[in-house]
């Protein structure tokens, strides 16, 4: 989906319908099947697996327990995927355009600044944990969970500095609020088709189903 | 010990490196301009990155350590003392060696560049490898720790030393020169033959060919000292 317009709003709405029910997050296994391009868009397995092993472990328990395990992974892994084809899709400085053709250059700039600031530390954050990867490669340390601690606070810590030193660079150029820029958006011909079929589970999900039609059973 | 570099090619992009020889045990200076592929050829000799073909060989090595050029990418704990220990060592020697001493509850990140650099480097010299390769050692460092960076590594007796380097005023005393050029590995030869052959060779030791002298070795001290015996 060329326009992140649209690509953001049916992220909302796909995750609506996910997040409310089981149905729901089957309706976007299946948007995701015909309307991305599927395993293209997908991290590598190392961290995609281990995301996935995560939610089969906490379902698992789940459903050990009585609760509805199968519910959980099915809306999770769709919410993952989703989450996955967004991220994917999305360049440098299209959540800004969005956000300030949605709120205007005041509060648009801003909300848009922070979430652009946001995905800029992801891919940071990425490059450090593969930065720290090959440190501890090379001091024979193996990955396990003695190491995880300290490195989660070493990422943690860089990162808090990282937003510091931002913000400081922010003051320093002269930046007060607000901004001006002046969006523009382009579309292809799957777009149209692909969002309005995106709106449909969200829109279901939220709708109360039993007040509209009389159900038997 | 040995490790042969056998019709070494890697791409990347419009980018290609080639190289080919062997690195015997003793002091190695591969040299050449910001972006000729030093910091990829140490990659590829730490085993970090595959090449397209040919292949990277070692023979009876069986320790191997890169330093690498940005010293930040080496840290892993939260602490220097920390840190040190992360690479095995006793923390007292290591902030002795680094002059950082009662800096071990500092947060590594908040050494300035130099500190950091020092730091990491005693780490990787006294971990003291068969196989070191040290990328831009002497960046970042002031005069007075690029000297005492040379004497460390001038200290180690035994394994290989690889040093990729574009330093141009302080160096250590080393065996073999190297040259890379546009992603092309040229061996230059033993020292002190391979010093006239040697493009990069720094301001001073160009001035001491160029009078004539025959410097014993590449640092400061051997091109004066050379430079003295002409003149008497």
């Amino acid at each position: 989906m060329q326009d992140p317009r649209l690509r953001l709003l049916a992220a909302v709405f796909l995750s609506l319908a996910a997040f409310a029910s089981t149905a729901g997050a089957v309706a976007v296994l299946a948007w995701w099947l015909i309307f991305t391009p599927r395993t293209k868009v997908l991290p590598r397995l190392g961290v995609f697996l281990p995301l996935i092993a995560m939610i089969a472990a906490t379902a698992l328990l789940s459903a050990w327990g009585g609760g509805a395990g199968l519910s959980y992974l099915i809306r999770m892994l769709a919410l993952l995927l989703l989450a996955a084809w967004t991220y994917a899709g999305t360049e440098d400085g299209e959540v800004l355009a969005v956000a300030v053709w949605a709120l205007g250059n005041r509060v648009g700039f801003e909300i848009g600044l922070i979430a652009e600031m946001g995905l800029t530390s992801l891919a940071v954050i990425r490059q450090e944990i593969e930065q720290m990867r090959v440190a501890m490669a090379l001091k024979g340390i193996r990955p396990g969970a003695r190491s995880i601690v300290p490195l989660a606070v070493t990422l943690i810590v860089t990162q808090i500095r990282r937003s510091d030193e931002i913000a400081r660079l922010l003051v320093v150029r002269g930046y007060t609020i607000g901004g001006r820029i002046c969006p523009r958006f382009s579309a292809d011909q799957r777009d149209i088709p692909a969002f309005l079929t995106a709106i449909i589970p969200g829109v279901l999900s939220c709708l109360p189903l039993r007040d509209v039609f009389i159900l038997v059973g | 010990m040995r490790v042969d570099l056998e019709d070494l090619l890697f791409s990347r992009g419009l980018f290609s490196l080639r190289g080919s020889g062997t690195f015997e045990e003793g002091v190695h200076l591969i040299s050449g301009p910001v972006g000729s592929g030093k910091s990829t050829l140490a990659l590829l000799l730490a085993e970090l990155l595959r090449p397209g073909s040919g292949a990277v060989r070692r023979h009876d090595v069986s320790s191997a350590l890169l330093l690498l050029q940005f010293p930040e990418h080496q840290i892993t704990c939260p602490t220097v003392a920390e840190e040190i220990g992360s690479w095995g060592l006793a923390p007292e020697d290591v902030l002795a060696q680094a002059d950082l001493l009662r800096r071990g509850d500092d947060d590594p990140f908040h050494l300035s560049r130099g500190e950091l650099k020092r730091l990491v480097l005693a780490c990787t010299l006294m971990r003291n490898p068969d196989l070191l390769m040290l990328d831009e050692p002497f960046s970042s460092l002031d005069c007075t720790a690029k000297r005492t960076a040379c004497r460390m590594i001038e200290e180690r007796d035994e394994g290989i030393t690889i040093i990729f380097s574009h330093e141009r005023a302080v160096l250590p005393r080393v065996d073999t020169l190297w040259e890379m050029e546009a992603g092309t590995l040229t061996a230059c030869g033993s020292v002190p033959c391979a010093i006239p052959r040697w493009r990069h060779a720094p301001p001073y030791l160009r001035y001491a060919l160029d009078e004539g002298a025959c410097p014993e070795n590449i640092r400061l001290a051997d091109a004066r000292e050379a430079l003295c015996r002409i003149r008497g």
